[in-house]
């Protein structure tokens, strides 16, 4: 409509519906406020990475060879199935609660959190062998590479916390409650293991890949 | 207050828009519900229900309260430094407290008070416009409370301490590097800015899932109040820009107290990322503290124009449009730095661009003011004078886009002038013509309408007589952030008129703060719609209940109160929602009906979670580090403790049926 209208009448609308709609007090209770929410989160999270990532190019543009030793990307890959395998047991979680399957949905969640401890415990030895020959303080190539590794280190810990948080839960799926505890918290987990994709692919195999083949 | 002279009215408004017309209704009479609403949605006279209370109400009068706070302190900060400038070669304040005061006054108003402030307006407003009874998360908007009070405690934390920020409030390296800044004075900066972006960044998740999702049945997008459109829109935009300057504030902590090499050349670093970094985040934060205000012109000067905005469509597709051209030009600030000749081309066109929306915006008004019959509130008046300001800051900023004369003004008082007459005239004057307009609605009582237009003359005259100056001593050269100049140089009697005239607006501010305090203490009492307005919050009394609406109403155009449908009709009793503190949910383009979100009770976890969040960010100025780490798992389990279900989740929801057959 167009507010310049001369009259404020009402708009030529139906008053009534042609079938009697529901009592507005007997609706069900909201279930997406919370993944609303949890999506704008990850919106926001998602700006931090681009942030990182683009503080990676554009002080990398300057610098002829970038990095001048480009990191072993083996245990990178190793870290990043192990991501993917958790991602997937964790739908399967999802899947399983659909069905009403609780037990199995919890089983599929605990697996998805040791998944989650392994990749902390082997990115720890990952970084143990790094340190070796790269440090933050070394140059701004090591202040980045550690700081956007360690951001993403510490969206693990958040995404593990909020699993470990649901698995707590009395139920996974509450009968009154609206709530999605599960389903907020995998939308989170499955953004923090897409984060993981991106910092292989440009801080590992590209590097690594110009390195053998540029 | 002045009464509107109702002859002069192009538009009848419904006799019956305040709440006593909801009772009305042919609906069967339920006495007691507004008992019962009052008593599932106040919070207890406790002290406990003082720091516990989650009711968007008292939370978006604690930011205003707040935010005028801080407009104070950024004031006397401003009066200080003038008092230093008013004659050449003075020696009020050193050198280096001068570098504190007047990066504390940029940090002050444009972190604590602009945004913050209009954040206040949003939180008491977007609920009532929207015919909803809260925000969508409650206790995170009383977290989003905390955080910004205590961000502001951490921040002037270091002017106890001595070391207060004083690399401006850009804070550019390596001017904020340890070699140039070996105290703690920058560290306080990262610190409390990242804790005031968790306040932020939570504040505009809420005010988007608010928009979106609790709208009235009815109001559809075509429908929303302008307001909504530049909530939403900065709240997009801080969801959006607001990292860069989390990644800002960790880059450059890390590099002053860790070792790190991100701005230090000589390490491959580099210092422009920080201001690659600081303006992706700081040009749409302009936008942040502009747009609401720009939103709440174009909701009250109707209502004194006595006619409906012109251009409706065309003035939210602008709102829209300014904050997504604004993601891309934070480059224009940086004209100075040396760039190539295709990126600088570039973003001074966007740059050029983005003023085109506002000049729609402003043609709208200008329009709505011409075709309509204009009463002349004190609210008007602040309108009027945001709309005249803001055209001569517009102008003097699009002529900053042209490069070549970027680089003669960069960093001079011409820029100190176009900054303060788009922050002073699309902020501060707004922002009192919003506080003029729903004052009455929001504390029952009328304000003053001499004392106001007083204070309006004092601010206008004072802040046009100091800062008119300010152009001409920034094209005769004067230097921005230096704490003299030579009585060689000639810019005394400039920099004497711009100290007195802005005292005169700080006068200016004090009758009106003088007027507030006497309508505490015996203002008239306000009826529910003074100004015969048109939006749903003046169809309920003055101030509202705790729970806004006895009845969820629908809406069927623009103006709910200035059309002939009954937003409160409720033949079947079902917008009364009596389950504890319950609203409705609605779709997120056409506001259908679509489920009922039951609220969150009073808990004081928001407060002890912000004190515990800011407490840590403390301790890391102090490198503290274990107990940094004890901070942060103190932070985990309140936030668990926090998602933690209550009973009322599992409490049975009240049968509408047999409630409201009581």
């Amino acid at each position: 409509m167009t507010a310049a209208a001369g009259t404020l009448g009402v708009e030529p609308e139906p008053v009534e519906r042609e079938t009697p709609a529901p009592r507005l007090d007997q609706l069900p209770e909201d279930e997406h406020r919370g993944t609303l929410g949890m999506a704008l989160g990850i919106v926001t999270e998602a700006l931090l990475f681009v942030c990182l990532f683009f503080s990676y190019y554009y002080i990398g543009h300057r610098h002829p060879h970038w990095p001048a030793h480009p990191p072993e990307i083996g245990l990178a890959l190793i870290l990043l199935a192990i991501l993917l395998a958790s991602s997937a047991t964790l739908h399967a979680a999802e899947k399983q609660l659909k069905k009403g399957a609780h037990g199995a949905a919890r089983l599929a969640l605990v697996i998805t959190i040791l998944l989650g401890v392994a990749f902390a415990v082997i990115q720890v030895k990952e970084y143990r062998n790094h340190l070796l020959t790269l440090q933050p303080r070394t140059d701004a190539y090591g202040s980045l590479f550690y700081v956007i590794t360690t951001f993403h280190a510490l969206h693990v810990a958040a995404g593990l916390l909020m699993l470990i948080f649901v698995a707590c839960l009395p139920t996974l799926k509450p009968a009154k409650s609206p709530k999605r505890p599960l389903h907020n918290a995998s939308m989170y987990w499955h953004f923090v293991d897409v984060v993981w994709l991106f910092v292989v692919v440009l801080l590992y195999l590209v590097p690594w890949w110009e390195a053998h083949h540029g | 207050m002045a009464p509107i002279p109702t002859g002069s009215m192009t538009l009848q408004p419904r006799a019956s828009t305040t709440s006593e017309a909801t009772a009305e209704w042919s609906a069967p009479a339920i006495p007691d519900v507004a008992e019962r609403l009052e008593h599932q949605w106040s919070s207890p006279p406790t002290l406990f229900g003082w720091l516990g209370t989650v009711d968007h109400k008292r939370i978006g009068l604690r930011y205003l309260a707040t935010g005028l706070v801080f407009l104070l302190i950024g004031g006397v900060e401003a009066v200080l430094m003038r008092l230093q400038l008013i004659g050449p070669e003075r020696r009020l304040l050193s050198p280096e407290a001068y570098n504190q005061v007047f990066t504390m006054h940029g940090l002050t108003m444009i972190m604590w008070y602009a945004a913050p402030i209009l954040s206040g307006f949003g939180n008491y407003l977007v609920p009532l416009f929207i015919g909803s009874r809260d925000m969508a998360f409650p206790r995170l908007n009383a977290f989003s409370y905390w955080m910004y009070l205590l961000s502001g405690v951490l921040l002037y934390v270091s002017v106890a301490f001595g070391q207060a920020p004083d690399a401006g409030w850009f804070a550019y390296v390596p001017l904020s590097a340890r070699r140039y800044g070996p105290g703690l004075n920058m560290d306080f900066y990262p610190a409390a800015m990242t804790a005031l972006t968790i306040s932020t960044t939570v504040g505009a998740i809420n005010f988007i899932v608010t928009i979106l999702k609790h709208r009235a049945p009815g109001m559809t997008l075509a429908r929303m109040p302008l307001f909504l459109y530049s909530t939403g829109t900065t709240s997009a935009l801080s969801v959006l820009a607001l990292p860069a300057l989390t990644a800002a504030c960790v880059f450059l902590e890390l590099d002053r107290r860790w070792g790190t090499h991100f701005f230090d050349s000589p390490a491959g670093g580099d210092p422009v990322l920080w201001q690659h970094l600081f303006w992706f985040f700081g040009h749409p934060w302009v936008y942040i503290v502009f747009l609401p205000a720009t939103g709440m012109i174009s909701m009250l000067l109707p209502v004194y124009a006595r006619r409906p905005i012109v251009g409706h469509p065309v003035v939210a597709a602008s709102t829209v449009l300014t904050g997504i051209v604004g993601m891309g030009v934070w480059v224009h600030h940086m004209f100075a730095v040396g760039m190539g000749q295709l990126a600088m081309s570039f973003f001074a066109a966007a740059s050029m661009t983005i003023s085109l929306f506002s000049t729609i915006q402003i043609f709208c008004w200008i329009a709505t003011l011409w075709k309509g019959n204009p009463v002349r509130t004190t609210s008007l008046l602040f309108a009027v004078a945001f709309i005249a300001t803001f055209v001569v800051g517009g102008l003097s900023g699009v002529v900053t886009a042209m490069i070549p004369f970027d680089w003669q003004v960069h960093d001079t008082y011409f820029v100190v002038a176009h900054l303060h007459y788009v922050l002073i005239g699309a902020n501060v004057f707004p922002v009192f013509a919003a506080l003029y307009h729903w004052w009455p609605k929001m504390t029952g009582r009328m304000l003053n309408e001499k004392l106001g237009k007083l204070s309006f003359w004092l601010m206008f005259i004072g802040f046009n007589a100091g800062f008119f100056p300010m152009h001409l001593s920034g094209l005769m050269g004067m230097r921005r952030r230096v704490y003299t100049y030579a009585l060689s140089d000639g810019l005394g009697l400039l920099n004497l008129l711009t100290t007195l005239g802005s005292v005169l607006l700080a006068v200016g501010v004090l009758v009106s703060l003088a007027n507030f305090w006497r309508s505490f203490r015996s203002g008239a009492r306000a009826p529910a719609n003074p100004w015969k307005a048109d939006t749903l919050e003046w169809s309920i009394p003055s101030p509202p209940p705790s729970y806004g609406f006895l009845r969820i109403p629908a809406v069927r155009t623009l103006h709910p109160l200035w059309d002939d449908f009954d937003e409160y009709a409720d033949p079947r009793n079902e917008r009364l929602l009596l389950g504890y503190r319950q609203t409705l949910s609605t779709t997120a383009m056409d506001a259908e009906p679509e489920a009922i979100s039951s609220g969150e009770e009073d808990t004081i976890l928001p407060l002890v979670l912000a004190i515990a969040i800011t407490a840590t960010l403390g301790v890391l100025i102090a490198r503290l580090l274990w107990i940094g780490v004890g901070g942060a798992a103190a932070c985990v389990l309140l936030g668990a403790g926090w998602l933690w279900p209550s009973h009322h989740e599992h409490a049975p929801a009240a049968g509408p049926g047999e409630e409201v057959a009581a």
